[in-house]
């Protein structure tokens, strides 16, 4: 049967045969059972097929492929017959792509094919215009050197096709997503503005492939250019983008305002422009570079007028959601602007899309955690109107919104209360959500608060046959509302009456599924009947402050800004939530995450100097990271870390924003800075050592922070430290460089530009002159990225007790003998290859170390907890003695070798927090 | 070739939208309107410019319609029933559907005045069976050389009127409204069960008239359309009355980016920019809201097909959202019958209305019903639509009386009414007053007045933003005011750098068109066009001298052909000769010179001249000099001559040559251009060279 199948194969030798034929290669093909002669065979006669030019090449590719799948021995002459074939002038499109398909790129022997870039060149050069969107669309499975893709791409946004033209601007947008660098600055312009010019074509697809393509590469052009020049061609950006808002095409629409959107710095007048149809005086005469219409190559700056409330305004919901989210990242820098939006944004509330009034809702909040949502007398009505929405989703983002809102007036702030009750009326699955909410708005408008209370205080009272009507939805609310109010623990008095609260305590359950993000229910018990036993006093003003611990939870929201759907959280924290360790790591990390993706968006402003925005930010994004050491005693490594960061990037900040203004240092002089410089590079030294499990780059991360602070410092002339801190900025360098040679990622230009001016200044021989101004310039060159936390980090800690010691009960000493101290020792995630010094000191002066073998004593890495009577053997002569005590670590790295006799030889990491320890002499 | 275009109406002026546009030969109407401050024939255009003999068949080619207002549709039965045109009608189907009811409504008004219409009923029902309808972007194929295709317009609402029949005129009509409404009641129970019935008996001149006398057409617009027109290569596009901004129930204008060479727009508000609708629905709702929740009842008054679709959206929409349970109501059958036509022709909606429109049709409003009077005076509060929306009379009329007199009460006024009108009475009342209804009857009004103030045609910003998009080489300017129009020109001309003219009525302006040449193309242009060919060069771009040049490329494949003007074919440079047919000429430069020779190497025989053998040693010797310095030199043809490159030295032979010297050989030089540096080093060699035997 094989042998006749193979005569019939055989005979289809001759060309005008071979249809007939097929059906034998098939079958000889897919049977298991056919001999290996016949199919080296039948191999020989397909691929001789192959190279004639007249033959079916699809059909004989289709065959060569199913005979390499299954026999894979034969694959490396099919791959080398198939090689052949593609260079064969004659072949045609179909067959080509077919041909390129049947070669694997990650197969050596079809790698010198894909890796040449002469093939690739060829087939681009083909006449075939087929075959160029083939190659343009594949164009990943070539190895082409970037610089030749990009000229070829370029080239190909003038092809006649338009497909071609669309292929060729997609390619361009993924040549930047993968990530290539392309520094020629000329280059980057050529790029951007000939897909600015291709936001004209005829061709809707070319239109909406260029707006991505101008999006991406005007912004990097914005990024490749000098700063002088920075602030006109975001702006020129801008208005290439506006143009395009009025295209008649929705999916244009939508992707120009998601571009805009991406833009992070924009003049401000030509934001307020979009507001407004009419040309505005600080617009009015404007031109910037780009392309108006087909022909006109300047855009006037009143080409932006109206965009956003055409895009706000749109047809479809989906253009009204793209503005609405646009606005999101542009009102963040200029005030005026997010005020001239709150109008129709509150309008938007009122749309028809459910999408639309979440989107316009978070841009809202957006807004007021930002601390520029400033709400007028007017809009109220429609916001709190939305608090009655019959959306459940609606109305618990509104209720978000709302937490965050400064009202001015009492009124304002009554009719607030009053829907919020309302709804609560209406919804009383709500409950626990509006609960929340109440506890918010209240506790930032405590006055109002008092005046609230006192008014329906009456109200709350029992009624005359006894009955309390706390079954009423409004009581519990205003029962919450109370609780928000102003106490002073210490003098034990209250600025509601005090009854209130005793009240609240039989709808403690009810109250407590509000707010159990912010208390446990039996703290407020114990709160709840605390302050029932307070006086009353009226006058409010004194008393601040004073309210549990739960100011901590502020604003958790922040977390789940995120995700699109605005998820309440009363349902994914309720009380009988149980979570396993291990999620909540992943939740934490997660959590991590977006935090400190939220620190790098926060670059721009530090670059501006708008410290308080960022101080607000950073404080609440170390609340919600608090709230994660709330579940288990002791927090996670991760969690921290996070904490330690976003305190050195407040102190980043700060010293950033100080050195931005010379006169400020001029006035108050280094001090300050100083102080700040120093606080942040012992944190970040902290932060370097006393973590387990970093990678590469989140050292690297931290080590550029540390050159930043270094950098900071040299460059406002701090020139009594000038040869300190060169050395250690010297070390940092060599240890990146160190890093650099391990791993594979890239140096930021920040560092190389470091790198050279650390070896100028070497070669200076007026080293302080030149030092401030070659430091400013590669200053300027930082920017904050985003670190990515890969893995599980853990945190080394220690603590150190001393039981049952305290001023009261000191220990016994006498004095001019050595004493020996009990200490009660925990470690957390020490190795005992790592060194451990008991540090006691005595004032500032004089420190006595203790090392502590670690082999010496029991239990894991992960927990060890000993006790150790450590000798002190400098006791004076004085009654009481009190010695400080911490645990530190020896860092191994760091460069200074101490001299000391008896003590560690390098830098010491603190690990544990001062503990005091009282002697006392001993009295015969 | 070029547009011709003659303005018949609306040419510096709204009214009576006319325009006759002859391209390539063709001639279409676009719009064929009445004006509606005359009631003589000074309302039609004067069609005797089209054809002084009254042939309007043979002189156009066809009749396009934008929309059913009687400013583009008026003259229509009148043009083809009196004058005489029985040539093809395009207009959309809503339109189609809605223009018989508009113009017999026109008709029906105008001769209860006690006057007589130019057409009959029978007109106007014949002049629609000439009527094709068409799709949206369906290109229709006129004949062969036109095609055509609508595009949606979104009109909004009528403009306001120049004038309105007065009082007199109007006022029986609305009050007939109570008397005709069983009717088309019964109508409607008969048909509202299936659409496509419906849709059947939307058919010019069904029941539907009825409709319209009892609620006077003011209409948001359904079906407006813009027109897109090609004949051969030439295309322009008429806007009609357009809108680019959407509203709840409309959509905005959507067009493609065509190749145009010119635009004929609109222009009613060319100076106008409005401000965001936003404000003016929050306005509204914020009226109702309060006014309802303190107990009061609202009258909104307005026409059936007016803005109530457009504002019963509004208010469904807000009662949905705040669990509002008030209810609203429409006061007459009129109103729930025009809904019925929306629903139908929901695919001309706006896209929130489409979107919806699988779960439930937004039209379907979930909180209306109908008005019946006995809860006129019933207790609570109540949103009502009530026609006619002026208040001229009728049932708004009716319940203002009951209403107007308590405070708590609301009354939504329409944003324009005309003078003398109760509406405008109350508009500029001071609350609370008196107004007089009637003759005899006083009433007083101590209610709450809202004036509302949605927008109408499309504003400056958005002819604007049309003509951006379009980019037609010439923009002609139509249905405006004569120094709107001028000033918008104006920011035309230097804004986009577009020509743009305002003709007015009955004037014709010329237009430049696109004329197209076939051509063959050789199969060599044909591959080179086919190859990519780009390269790279760095420009200035912009009129800023301080930004770096910026890197452009090139592709210039296509323009490296050759074009011939008889018998049009493009073809490649080398192609040239072949095309043409002739022969390749050459610009040669010519020289005499001489090499001399000793004659002692020629025999001393008195034969002055060296023997031919003697000059082939000769040559050989003056071979071996110059190939000395030039090493491509050759020998050539047979011995005669040498070559460098192009340059050719040939022994002549002319013996009567006047240069002839018997010591000298004589040289014929001939070079080509490009050569001629290595010529004159050539001939300078062999100038200067004295052959000898000793030299060999």
């Amino acid at each position: 049967m094989e042998q006749r199948l193979l005569a019939a194969a055989a005979a289809g030798r001759n060309h005008n045969q071979f249809p007939k034929s097929l059906n034998a290669f098939v079958s000889l093909i897919s049977n298991p059972c056919t001999s290996d002669s016949t199919l080296t065979t039948t191999a020989e006669t397909l691929i001789s097929h192959l190279q004639s030019p007249n033959s079916n090449h699809q059909q004989i590719l289709s065959l060569l492929s199913a005979l390499s799948d299954h026999h894979p021995r034969l694959r490396r002459e099919v791959v080398a017959a198939v090689k052949y074939f593609i260079l064969l002038p004659s072949i045609t499109i179909p067959a080509l792509s077919h041909a390129l398909s049947l070669l694997d790129p990650a197969d050596s022997a079809a790698l010198d094919l894909f890796s040449d870039e002469s093939l690739f060149l060829t087939l681009c050069f083909y006449e075939c215009g087929k075959i160029r969107k083939w190659l343009l669309r594949n164009v990943s499975i070539f190895r082409v050197r970037p610089s030749v893709l990009l000229t070829i791409l370029l080239g190909f946004t003038m092809d006649p096709f338009p497909y071609i033209r669309e292929a060729a601007l997609d390619g361009l947008v993924m040549i930047l997503n993968d990530g290539v660098v392309v520094e020629d600055r000329s280059l980057v312009g050529g790029c951007y503005f000939r897909a600015a010019e291709l936001l004209f074509d005829a061709d809707i697809s070319v239109r909406r492939a260029a707006v991505s393509a101008v999006s991406e590469w005007g912004q990097l052009n914005v990024a490749s250019n000098p700063d002088e020049y920075k602030r006109d061609l975001s702006d020129a950006l801008f208005l290439q983008l506006c143009v395009m808002v009025r295209d008649m095409d929705v999916e244009i629409r939508v992707s120009a305002f998601d571009a805009l959107g991406k833009i992070p710095t924009v003049s401000e007048n030509i934001l307020l422009q979009t507001l407004s149809k009419k040309p505005l005086l600080s617009t009015k005469e404007k031109i910037y570079p780009g392309q108006y219409t087909e022909k006109l190559s300047n855009i006037p700056a009143t080409a932006a007028a109206f965009a956003f409330l055409h895009g706000l305004g749109d047809d479809f919901f989906q253009v009204r959601r793209s503005a609405c989210r646009a606005l999101q990242t542009l009102m963040v820098p200029s005030a005026e602007f997010a005020c001239g939006t709150v109008d129709i944004l509150v309008c938007m509330l009122s749309d028809a899309s459910v999408v639309v009034r979440l989107q316009a809702l978070e841009t809202l909040h957006c807004m007021a955690s930002h601390g520029h949502l400033k709400v007028a007398e007017y809009h109220l009505d429609m916001f709190f109107s939305i608090l009655i929405d019959n959306d459940a989703l609606i109305r618990s983002a509104m209720r978000k919104t709302l937490q965050f809102m400064k009202l001015q007036k009492l009124a304002m702030f009554r009719s607030c209360i009053e829907n919020l009750i309302k709804n609560l009326e209406l919804y009383p699955q709500d409950e626990a959500d509006t609960f929340y909410a109440l506890y918010r708005i209240g506790c930032s408008h405590r006055k109002f608060v008092i005046k609230i209370i006192q008014e329906v205080s009456q109200e709350l009272e029992p009624s005359l046959d006894g009955k309390l009507g706390f079954n009423k939805v409004k009581s519990a609310g205003l029962f919450v509302l109370a609780i928000s109010a102003p106490v002073s623990l210490e003098r034990k008095t209250s600025s509601v009456p005090p009854q209130i609260f005793s009240y609240a305590v039989t709808l403690l359950g009810r109250i407590c599924h509000g707010l159990v993000d912010v208390v446990d229910e039996n703290t407020l018990l114990s709160y709840l009947s605390q302050c029932s036993r307070f006086t009353f006093t009226s006058t409010s003003e004194n008393i601040e402050g004073g309210l549990l611990d739960f100011g901590l939870k502020y604003n958790r929201i922040h977390l789940h800004e995120k995700s699109n759907e605005v998820s309440s959280p009363s349902k994914t924290h309720g009380p009988s939530e149980f979570t396993s360790p291990l999620e909540s790591h992943v939740k934490s990390v997660s959590c991590v995450k977006t935090i400190f993706q939220k620190i790098v968006d926060l670059w721009p402003l530090i670059q501006l100097g708008c410290m308080n925005e960022v101080a607000r930010t950073l404080r609440s994004l170390k609340e919600e990271t608090k709230l994660f050491t709330r579940d288990s005693h002791r927090p996670e490594g991760v969690i921290v870390f996070a904490m330690n960061y976003i305190h050195a990037i407040k102190l980043l900040g700060n010293a950033w924003a100080y050195s931005l203004s010379m006169t400020n240092l001029q006035l108050k002089g280094m001090g300050a800075l100083e102080y700040l410089l120093g606080k942040m590079e012992r944190g970040l030294t902290e932060m370097l050592y006393r973590y387990v499990g970093m990678t590469r780059n989140e050292e690297l991360h931290i080590l550029e922070l540390m050159l930043v602070t270094y950098a900071i410092r040299l460059a406002c002339g701090d020139t009594c430290h000038f040869e300190e801190y060169m050395r250690k900025l010297d070390f940092v360098l060599c240890s990146i460089e160190y890093l650099y040679k391990e791993g594979s990622f890239e140096i930021s230009r920040f560092v190389t530009d470091l790198q050279n001016v650390s070896r100028e200044i070497g070669n200076s021989e007026d080293k302080a002159v030149d030092m401030p101004y070659l430091l400013l310039n590669s200053l300027n060159l930082f920017s904050l990225q985003h670190i990515m936390l890969s893995g599980e980090l853990k945190h080394l800690d220690a603590e150190v007790d001393v039981c049952g010691n305290d001023f009261r009960k000191p220990l016994p000493f006498v004095p001019g003998l050595p004493v020996g101290i009990p200490f009660e020792i925990t470690l957390h995630n020490i190795s005992s290859e790592i060194k451990l010094w008991l540090a006691i000191s005595v004032g500032e002066r004089s420190t006595q170390f203790v090392f502590l073998d670690l082999n010496e004593f029991g239990g894991s890495d992960e927990i060890r907890k000993f006790k150790f009577v450590a000798p002190f053997f400098r006791t004076h002569r004085v009654k009481h003695l009190v010695l400080k005590v911490s645990i530190g670590m020896e860092s191994s790295s760091e460069n200074r070798n101490l001299k000391r006799y008896n003590g560690p030889k390098h830098e010491l990491i603190y690990l544990s927090r001062d503990t005091e320890v009282h002697l006392s002499m001993v009295v015969r | 070739m070029a547009i011709e275009c003659l303005v018949l109406g609306a040419g510096q002026e709204v009214g009576k939208s006319c325009v006759v546009v002859t391209i390539n030969g063709k001639r279409i109407m676009f719009d064929c309107g009445m004006h509606m401050r005359y009631k003589d024939l000074r309302q039609y255009p004067d069609f005797s410019l089209i054809s002084d003999s009254g042939e309007f068949t043979s002189s156009l080619s066809c009749v396009i319609i934008t929309h059913f207002h009687l400013d583009h549709i008026g003259a229509l039965p009148y043009f083809t029933q009196v004058c005489g045109y029985e040539g093809p009608i395009y207009m959309t189907y809503p339109t189609k559907a809605l223009a018989p009811l508009a113009l017999e409504d026109y008709r029906n008004t105008f001769e209860r005045g006690g006057e007589k219409a130019q057409f009959t009923s029978e007109h106007i029902a014949e002049c629609m069976k000439k009527v094709t309808a068409v799709d949206l972007k369906q290109t229709i194929h006129v004949d062969k050389d036109i095609q055509i295709r609508a595009y949606y317009a979104g009109h909004i609402h009528s403009h306001r009127r120049p004038s309105r029949p007065d009082r007199s005129e109007r006022a029986p009509t609305a009050q007939s409204a109570p008397r005709r409404r069983p009717t088309y009641l019964a109508r409607l129970t008969h048909v509202g069960a299936k659409p496509t019935s419906i849709m059947a008996t939307l058919a010019p001149g069904a029941f539907l008239t009825t409709l319209l006398h009892s609620t006077p057409l003011h209409p948001k617009v359904l079906g407006a359309a813009m027109f897109y027109a090609k004949v051969g290569d030439a295309s322009l596009v008429y806007t009609g009355d357009y809108n680019m901004v959407p509203d709840r129930h409309l959509g905005a204008a959507q067009i493609d980016q065509l190749q145009l060479d010119l635009v004929i727009s609109e222009s009613t508000y060319a100076t106008t920019y409005r401000d965001s609708k936003y404000v003016q629905e929050r306005e509204f709702l914020k009226a109702v809201h309060k006014c309802v929740t303190s107990g009061g009842k609202v009258l909104i008054p307005s026409n059936a097909l007016g803005r109530t679709q457009e504002l019963c959206l509004l208010l469904d929409d807000y009662w949905e959202r705040t669990n509002l349970k008030v209810p609203i109501y429409f006061s007459s059958g009129s109103t729930i019958q025009a809904n019925l036509y929306h629903k139908i022709l929901i695919n001309w909606a706006s896209q929130n209305v489409k979107d919806t429109h699988a779960r439930h049709n937004a039209l379907d409003f979930k909180n209306v019903r109908s008005f019946d009077r006995s809860l006129i005076n019933a207790p609570g509060p109540c949103v009502l639509f009530a026609s006619p929306g002026n208040l001229n009379g009728g049932f708004s009329l009716e319940i203002l009386k009951h209403w107007a007199p308590y405070k708590e009460n609301l009354v939504m006024l329409p944003g324009s009414c005309s003078n003398g009108i109760i509406g405008s009475k109350l508009m500029s009342a001071k609350i609370p007053t008196q107004i007089k209804l009637d003759e005899n009857v006083k009433t007083d009004v101590r209610c709450q007045i809202h004036k509302l103030a949605f927008s109408a045609h499309t504003d400056g910003k958005g002819i604007m933003d049309l003509v951006t998009f379009l980019l037609p080489k010439h923009v002609l300017l139509v249905h405006g005011e004569k120094p709107k129009m001028a000033a918008l020109k104006e920011k035309i001309q230097s804004e986009l750098g577009i020509e743009c003219c305002y003709p007015a009525n009955n004037e014709t302006v010329t237009i430049p068109s696109t004329h197209h040449i076939e051509a063959g193309v050789s199969d060599a242009f044909l591959q080179s066009c086919m190859a990519p060919n780009f390269m790279f060069w760095k420009t200035n771009v912009g009129s800023d001298e301080r930004t770096p040049p910026i890197l452009q490329v090139h592709d210039d494949r296509v323009g490296q052909g050759m074009l011939t003007l008889q018998n049009p074919r493009v073809f490649t440079q080398n192609e040239l000769r072949d095309v043409l047919g002739v022969e390749n000429h050459q610009v040669k430069f010519a020289h005499c010179c001489s090499a001399a020779y000793d004659s002692e190497v020629s025999n001393a025989a008195s034969d002055w001249s060296p023997s031919t053998s003697q000059k082939n040693s000769l040559l050989q010797l003056l071979f071996g000099l110059v190939s000395g310095d030039f090493p491509d030199c050759i020998m050539h043809d047979c011995q005669k001559g040498i070559q460098v490159g192009s340059f050719v030295a040939s022994l002549c032979s002319r013996e009567e040559c006047p240069s002839s010297n018997a010591d000298a050989l004589h040289f014929r030089c001939t070079w080509s251009v490009t050569e001629e540096e290595l010529a004159w080093k050539v001939i300078s060699l062999v100038k200067n060279v004295k052959l000898s035997r000793e030299s060999t």
